[in-house]
């Protein structure tokens, strides 16, 4: 079994692999896209929180290509894709009771998202 | 999975405190976990999404009367025990140990 000594500690956690990949992966989605999240219940590990299931968002910025952390925690591979930060009107989150203009901004994988036809938008 | 961890728009836990000049650790312990968590990290055995989902499956009236550390410690304890590295006996025999020597 790996130990990790003393001395190699700074070492080990200057050098931790982060979760960006270095892979030329397409992105399903430009900034100003509208999107559907998708409506899923999962029993493993998701960054999609339930208030934000099948709500309507718009891309606000394209993070590049990171690690999917569902596939991930569950050891079935990193599944690189596109990590996006998607803007959601606070009354399409929380209805009457959300503040005025508010906005939520969430950071959201390729595989959370799907297009919202240009006639539904 | 839809756990405790999950908490965003619920109500009823009142507001959140805000400290000043809060520190990084509250007790000695937090310091500990969250150093025996990190090098037990770098056994390779586990990823830090595999970290999280050991967390989120703490049974969820317990994960809502615990502390963040607290969280930590359980979710380690799960792979530890699922990796194979230390058994559920051998974790509850070292604590009845360290008891004892504290004098219970």
């Amino acid at each position: 079994m790996k130990a990790l000594k003393a001395q190699d500690v700074e070492h080990a956690l200057r050098n931790s692999r982060g979760a960006r990949v270095d892979a030329d992966i397409p992105a399903k989605f430009q900034r100003g896209d509208r999107v559907l999240t998708r409506n899923m219940h999962p029993a493993g590990h998701t960054r999609l929180p339930r208030y934000a299931r099948a709500r309507h968002g718009t891309i606000a910025h394209d993070y590049g290509v990171f690690i999917f952390p569902d596939s991930h925690a569950a050891g079935e591979g990193p599944h690189p894709q596109h990590l996006y930060s998607v803007r959601f009107a606070a009354s399409e989150l929380w209805g009457p009771q959300a503040a005025g203009q508010d906005g939520i901004y969430l950071d959201l994988w390729d595989d959370y998202l799907d297009a919202v036809p240009d006639a539904a938008q | 999975m839809n756990g405790a961890h999950d908490l965003g728009g619920m109500h009823g836990f009142g507001p959140i405190e805000r400290e000043v000049d809060e520190p990084v650790f509250h007790a000695e312990w937090e310091r500990r976990c969250f150093a025996i968590t990190v090098a037990a990290g770098f056994l390779g055995r586990w990823n830090i999404d595999m970290s999280r989902y050991a967390r989120e499956r703490m049974e969820p009236g317990e994960y809502l009367r615990s502390s963040y550390y607290e969280h930590w410690l359980h979710g380690l304890q799960i792979l530890l025990v699922e990796q194979g590295l230390l058994t559920e006996d051998e974790i509850a025999a070292r604590m009845a140990e360290l008891a004892a020597e504290r004098g219970g």
